[in-house]
């Protein structure tokens, strides 16, 4: 019986899942003996971890109207921009802590950050930047200056709150590319930062979004002008360095008709026993057949094996088709953090207009992700895919909450949702939390889900071969991941299957 | 959360409250239950959308609606039951009006051996000590209002009981029927069933009416497998197209019991139901099926959790649901796999079919899952007939009509294609195609 068109779904989830339920049979010898490798590798250290020793020009901590102010001044922003932040400020201050996300964190108190931290030497041009800063980014592999024309790719690196430098000016003002930081977009172009800022994420979307609206230091605007397809991938390094600081960047990117543009972010941050605060937001344009194509690794610290520590990455994303046969594709690899909560959206609101979500996020130890997408169909002929693949590990928590949302007028609107879970031990979790709601009768919906653990079939497999536990799990959890790092940029999917095989060290046994 | 508004609904079924003369009272524990209950109900009131639970259902509309405590002619209404008769099932019955037993309408004469079959009203003037569990339970969960509202105000039931061993070979039937009364009224029924170690049940449960009214109707059961026991329970609700009705429904599974479960859902206007289901015992096994096909202005939301908590425990749910004209329908599929529950085999699909553009579905199937040793899928479509098997069916000279009409009951009917009890099964086909739309 076929009557319906996604019909097949349910059976193919039932052959799609790879979990034998198998005794476990030679893998508890194989772990003694390998207890003290694993012991050595849970000791392992995350290889970001380091601080480096810059003077610092912090704004005391704490948060008023004054230090929003005081923010402002020292950034020296035009009057509306300070009061479009007081106005964020007073409606965050209205609004109570989201508490529905499957997170188990502690109250964070707002008035122990502070909200500013800049390096003091105030570099004016990337030969000017603290050489100090710059052995940071050789240290993170940022491929910032020299390396950066090797790499071709155009970088904006934020440190703590500042941007310091951003590589490639000319030949991307050759192209008519607007990529500078955002202070200097403020100061400079005016005219765009009003016309976008905040009208994909209002001031008062959400209780972090309203926090960073009011606070944000710094972040990257990228404009492509019509016609322009961006000649180099664009980048931004984001990295926490600061104690007691949060990190609340703000990134811009407008891509006017036909414009096409890729970017890329990575951020790291310093080992410290406290939790720092980060809380970003990232607003896309994409106007008449732009296309855009977002691309993250997140490597956040993430707190050590007793979950002490790292990173709460509390971050909007939000793209906004709003053009015909617009495209906004997302693609993450979130391995830090010690709390993710991140829900990169699409709002197809041009007819034809495509989203892509493809995401790996993989939680160890004690870390908590809560992440997924959400796309709203809204325009005629929309679609949208999501390719959503979680891992856990250790005693973490791993969940996927995501959104497809049909309204009345998206007359053949079409999504497909794929979101698989794999488990590597007996104490972690893994959740699937997806929201269908559709109002139009010529919409297909599909969502499949999976959860399983790595077969013990396949693993004796591989190490008949003579391929060693640890490997054999990175070699299978990559072909886990594989369809999501297939659509990121050649560098970066190094970077990517390396941090998990670092994140996953110790992860078995 | 804000200070819940003294809804009229709240305060007219706290007036219900205050002049009930429920039974069993005066007996400390039900009483004690009761009273907290109700006050838990006043306290919180209804929820309103911004409670994950009630997400998809608001119940503003009904909180406007005032209901009276209870039918003072229930037990004397006359009602042609037979109209109601199912093919196959001509077991024991219990017969309720309005929410009140009728021992001149149900069959409980001659019951088989090992089977223990009363109404509540009547159990509790009886040994109550095997009920006090069930009954003495408390809804702490902000999202079982009706729950505790029932909790509040039950005075009648089902109390079953199969002894161990005993296998029950005629169905039991239990027939909730609404009647017209003189206005909006309220009623509600508490059951409680137990099948003891190795005892085999067929249950069907149904909810019908005689006529069109606008009643509320709440049902909380607590259904206990022991042992090895096997139930197979089919509920059939058909209530009238303006009624509103809550059911909470609870199934403990011990080690090797089986359930399975067949729901189909085709009347009121305001229908909710919440099933809960804990695989607590290795090997124990649940299958559920479900239909909901809605028309008119119809809303149904069903919420199914399931737990599985014990080594080698398997659930598979096939749901299916088809909105049209201006109705909405909502389903929640939650499994759950505890830490331990080593060997859990769940499987859930929830496929939808949208035939109008002023319908909705909202679908949300979910996993959670704490151990490693398991097998989890869910999958969930909306969307509409296959096109190319229309016109298929079209190009063989079926008008349209009448084409799509096929399609659906088949997408329907496929659910209920294990129900081993062909007359039964031969009904709720029958009924599918007469309630599917036409056009």
């Amino acid at each position: 019986m076929n009557t319906t068109q996604p019909s097949t779904a349910h059976d193919d989830t039932k052959n799609a899942m790879t979990t034998e339920t198998t005794e476990r049979s030679d893998l508890s010898a194989t772990t003694l003996r390998d207890n003290a490798e694993v012991a050595e590798a849970l000791g392992r250290r995350y290889e970001a971890g380091f601080t480096t020793d810059i003077e610092t020009e912090y704004l005391p901590a704490g948060l008023s109207e004054d230090i929003v102010r005081q923010l402002s001044a020292l950034k020296n922003e035009p009057e509306w921009m300070t009061e479009w932040r007081l106005k964020a400020y007073r409606h965050w201050l209205t609004m109570p802590t989201p508490d529905w996300a499957k997170l188990n964190l502690s109250p964070i108190d707002y008035q122990s950050i502070s909200y500013y931290a800049a390096p003091k030497s105030g570099p004016k041009s990337l030969d000017e930047v603290d050489p100090k800063l710059l052995e940071t980014y050789d240290k993170l592999g940022v491929p910032l200056h020299e390396r950066a024309k090797l790499a071709g790719v155009a970088v904006d690196a934020v440190f703590d709150s500042v941007s310091v430098g951003t590589t490639f000016r000319k030949e991307l003002a050759e192209a008519g590319v607007i990529f500078c930081s955002m202070s200097e977009a403020i100061r400079e172009h005016p005219e765009l930062v009003q016309q976008y800022l905040g009208s994909v994420v209002p001031v008062g979307d959400n209780y972090f979004a309203a926090l960073n609206s009011a606070v944000f230091s710094d972040g990257s605007f990228v404009f492509i002008p019509k016609g322009v397809r961006c000649p180099m991938e664009l980048s931004t390094y984001f990295r926490i360095n600061a104690i007691n600081t949060g990190q609340f960047e703000r990134t811009l990117i407008v891509c006017e008709d036909g414009a096409y543009v890729s970017y890329l972010e990575g951020c790291t941050a310093p080992m410290r026993d406290e939790n720092q605060l980060h809380a970003a937001v990232v607003e896309l344009v994409a106007l008449e057949k732009a296309q855009i194509k977002y691309s993250t690794v997140q490597n956040w610290y993430p707190g050590d094996e007793n979950g002490v520590g790292g990173i709460y990455n509390f971050v909007t994303k939000r793209g906004d088709c709003r053009g015909n046969d617009s495209k906004i594709s997302w693609t993450q690899v979130e391995t830090g953090s010690a709390i993710t909560w991140k829900y990169p959206s699409c709002v197809l609101r041009g007819d034809r207009s495509v989203g892509e979500f493809y995401s790996v996020a993989l939680t160890h130890h004690r870390q908590q992700a809560d992440t997924g997408t959400k796309m709203i169909h809204i325009g005629k002929g929309t679609k949208s895919k999501i390719v959503s693949k979680g891992i856990s590990a250790g005693r973490s928590s791993n969940s996927y909450r995501g959104l497809v949302k049909v309204e009345k007028g998206a007359e053949g609107a079409r999504n497909y949702t794929q979101c698989d879970s794999l488990l590597i031990g007996k104490k972690c979790g893994a959740h699937t939390f997806p929201y269908m709601e559709v109002k139009n009768p010529t919409a297909i919906v599909e969502h499949e889900a999976t959860t399983s653990k790595i077969s013990d079939d396949q693993l004796f497999y591989c190490r008949s071969r003579g391929i060693g536990e640890e490997d054999a799990v990175s070699m299978i959890v990559d072909g886990f991941c594989k369809q999501v790092f297939r659509e990121l940029p050649m560098e970066f999917a190094v970077e990517a299957k390396k941090l998990l095989e670092v994140s996953l060290e110790g992860a078995v046994g | 959360m804000s200070e819940p508004q003294r809804t009229p609904f709240v305060d007219s079924l706290l007036e219900a409250a205050a002049q009930a003369r429920l039974p069993g009272s005066g007996i400390g524990w039900l009483d004690a239950a009761r009273r907290e209950n109700l006050e838990a109900f006043a306290a919180g009131g209804l929820p309103d959308t911004r409670m994950e639970a009630w997400k998809y259902t608001a119940l503003r509309a009904l909180g406007q609606r005032r209901f009276a405590p209870g039918d003072a002619q229930a037990a004397t209404r006359s009602i042609d039951v037979s109209q109601f008769d199912l093919p196959g099932v001509d077991g024991p019955s219990l017969v309720f009006v309005n929410g009140v037993f009728r021992k001149d309408l149900s069959h409980v004469d001659q019951l088989p051996e090992g089977l223990s079959l009363q109404p509540l009203s009547q159990a509790l003037l009886g040994d109550i000590e095997p009920l006090r569990f069930a009954l003495s339970r408390h809804y702490r969960e902000g999202g079982d209002v009706f729950a505790r509202l029932n909790a509040a105000l039950a005075g009648d039931g089902v109390v079953l009981r199969v002894a161990a061993g005993a296998q029950v070979k005629q169905a039991v039937r239990l027939l909730f029927i609404g009647a017209p009364a003189e206005g909006p009224l309220a009623w509600h029924v508490r059951h409680v069933i137990e099948l003891g170690d190795g005892a085999e049940l067929s249950l069907v449960e149904q909810h019908v009416s005689s006529g069109a009214q606008q009643d509320l109707g709440t049902q909380v059961a607590d259904v206990v497998l022991r042992q090895g026991a096997k139930l197979r329970q089919v509920t059939l609700q058909k209530a009238s197209e303006g009624s509103t009705l809550v059911r909470h429904d609870s199934v403990h599974l011990d080690a090797d019991a089986h359930a399975e479960l067949y729901v189909m859902e085709l009347g009121g206007s305001l229908v909710r139901h919440d099933l809960h289901a804990v695989l607590a015992g290795d090997k124990s096994r649940l299958d559920t099926r479900g239909v909901f096909t809605l028309r008119g202005r119809q809303h149904i939301d069903t919420q199914m959790s399931i737990r599985h908590q014990a080594l080698n425990t398997a659930s598979e749910s096939v749901w299916r649901g088809v909105a049209d004209e201006r109705s909405r329908g909502v389903f929640r599929g939650a499994i759950v796999v505890a830490e331990g529950a080593d060997g859990s085999d769940a499987s859930l699909s929830s496929k939808n079919l949208l035939l109008s553009g002023q319908a909705e579905i909202d679908t949300k199937p979910e996993l959670e899952i704490y151990a490693d040793e398991v097998k989890a899928a869910h999958g969930a479509t909306v969307g509409q007939l296959d096109e190319r098997s229309l016109f298929y069916l079209r190009s063989r000279g079926i008008p349209l009509a009448e084409a799509r009409a096929m399609l659906t009951a088949a997408f329907c009917r496929a659910v209920f294609d294990g129900l081993a009890d062909d007359g039964l099964r031969e009904h709720i086909n029958t009924q599918l195609m007469a309630h599917l739309p036409s056009a």
